[in-house]
């Protein structure tokens, strides 16, 4: 998984390289965040691995704000309260939450866009930790890390939603307030891009290489299972969220058997035809 | 050849090895690029990392250049559909033909196992780069085998013409695809990706043009209405190009 290390790294080397520059001169980047605000829409035709990725959906000053104000999000929610505070933590006015154009929206989408770039580090760790050091600490957790190499694509997708469930669990109190905003008419383009991205990064980390039709369906049944397995946890109260990771896994189950079955189907009417045409071929038809 | 000659000009003026380069990204979503250019900070940085690099900027505007280059860079997920529709066109046509003609056996199979791998390339060039394919997939699939099929049965002429007009729109396309990625590269440097890109439509597009001699030598002219015929399937093509740039 060579590949996916680098990503890795790069992403880290990127996160790096954000903090430095927002030590350096907030003035200069308080300004520009006014104009890159397009930025954060702007589209990435391609992956590369040659270049650094484009500049991330928040400047520094906005993310300065926002990682502040997210340590407030678990009691004061995705409100403009968390925001002042996290403003005034970061040593800016608690005016200065008017560089955050979107208000609480913006708490939101930081959530989801941290969230989801803390996935490629995460699965690096759990899919490519060496098999003599999981040997060694003998914990559930590790020894299933070993034997990620082993994972079919389906079961490491199933791994990676779970871990991406897993990092609502700090703010999953106030999540229904979160979704609340982002089914708002205005919000819904922006909040559904954002999991089209998570779905994307999801089966990108798993490795999965389909690039036909398939390709749109894994993903759009994935954004499906995953937001109603999201709703799902708002309201569980099950140790360590043992009912939403049953939940996900019989829902994805359920996708797994459906598309065996419509392949299963495929294959019957693709072989019949075949036959069928040959057949007639055989018998001297010109076709 | 031209496109060599181009290739040496841009060696010699970057004058070294390519390194990483934040530009070269941009000029596939050019938004970013301006906010690039823009920001001092930015610049002085990159100055400092890499001194001799030459900092030449485009004679037009950015949104000049990608008005103007969108629709000639290459778009992997279309090259993917195209390698598809001939994968299945080759695939379509080789029962009926074979059939009739035995003897162009090899030469279906040679092109179709060409074809494929094709194929298998730009599929894991889609996968590496995370690009998604193009939505209307399962329609070129359809029509190309419906093309192949239907130009197969029209007889081993009109098969042989129908190569003849996808290859030659195909050959084309490549063609500027290579010429906007070279025009591209003067005055920056790019990465080993994007080198390696060019080389890959280098050797496409070479096979696909011996594809075209293949049709010629088998009297692809001699089909009945050859100007229908090929004007059909060109003008198809050039719609389906169209279409899955946008799609």
């Amino acid at each position: 998984m060579a590949p996916m290390r680098a990503f890795a790294t790069r992403l880290a080397s990127a996160a790096a390289s954000t903090t430095t520059k927002s030590s350096r001169s907030p003035l200069i980047t308080t300004t520009a965040c006014l104009r890159s605000n397009s930025s954060s829409s702007s589209r990435r035709a391609y992956h590369s691995y040659d270049h650094p990725p484009p500049p991330g959906a928040f400047n520094s000053a906005e993310r300065q704000i926002l990682s502040a104000a997210y340590r407030h999000v678990p009691e004061h929610g995705f409100t403009h309260k968390a925001l002042s505070l996290g403003a005034r933590d970061a040593g800016y006015l608690d005016i200065s939450t008017n560089v955050v154009p979107e208000g609480p929206f913006s708490l939101i989408k930081y959530h989801l866009v941290s969230k989801r770039e803390a996935l490629a580090p995460r699965s690096a760790e759990i899919f490519n930790a060496p098999v003599a050091a999981a040997a060694d600490r003998a914990t559930p957790d590790t020894a299933a890390g070993a034997r990620g190499q082993l994972l079919t694509v389906p079961e490491r997708v199933e791994r990676l939603t779970w871990e991406r469930l897993l990092a609502n669990q700090d703010v999953i109190h106030r999540w229904q307030e979160a979704l609340a905003v982002m089914a708002q008419p205005s919000r819904v383009p922006a909040s559904l891009h954002e999991l089209a991205l998570l779905s994307d990064e999801i089966h990108h980390l798993a490795g999965d290489l389909a690039v036909d039709p398939s390709w749109y369906t894994k993903r759009a049944s994935l954004s499906t299972i995953y937001a109603s397995s999201e709703l799902f946890m708002t309201n569980d109260r099950s140790a360590g969220f043992g009912d939403t990771r049953a939940f996900l896994r019989r829902r994805l189950d359920e996708t797994g058997s459906l598309a065996g079955a419509l392949g299963s189907i495929g294959q019957w009417v693709g072989f019949t035809a075949s036959a069928g045409l040959n057949v007639l071929r055989s018998k001297g038809a010109r076709i | 050849m031209l496109s060599s000659k181009s290739l040496m000009r841009s060696l010699r003026q970057s004058g070294q090895l390519p390194v990483h380069d934040f530009l070269a990204p941009a000029l596939f979503a050019p938004e970013p690029a301006l906010h690039l250019h823009d920001d001092p900070e930015e610049q002085r940085i990159s100055r400092r990392s890499e001194p001799r690099r030459p900092r030449r900027r485009r004679p037009e505007t950015e949104a000049e250049a990608s008005d103007q280059g969108a629709a000639r860079l290459p778009v992997l997920s279309l090259n993917q559909a195209g390698e598809l529709a001939a994968t299945l066109i080759y695939t379509a046509q080789k029962p009926p033909l074979v059939n009739a003609h035995p003897h162009l056996r090899p030469l279906m199979s040679h092109m179709y196992e060409q074809e494929a791998g094709h194929l298998r390339t730009f599929n894991s060039l889609l996968a590496k780069h995370r690009v998604r394919p193009t939505a209307l997939y399962p329609v070129w699939s359809v029509l190309a085998s419906g093309l192949g099929w239907g130009t197969a049965v029209l007889g081993r002429e009109a098969a042989m013409a129908c190569t003849e007009a996808v290859e030659t729109e195909i050959g084309t396309h490549y063609n500027s695809q290579i010429r906007s990625l070279l025009e591209m590269f003067e005055g920056y440097e790019v990465g080993p990706e994007l080198r390696d890109l060019v080389g890959t439509l280098r050797r496409i597009r070479d096979e696909e043009l011996e594809h075209l001699d293949h049709a010629l030598e088998n009297d692809a002219k001699e089909a009945k209405p050859y100007w229908l015929l090929t004007s059909v399937i060109k003008a198809g093509c050039r719609g389906a190009i169209w279409a899955s740039e946008r799609v």
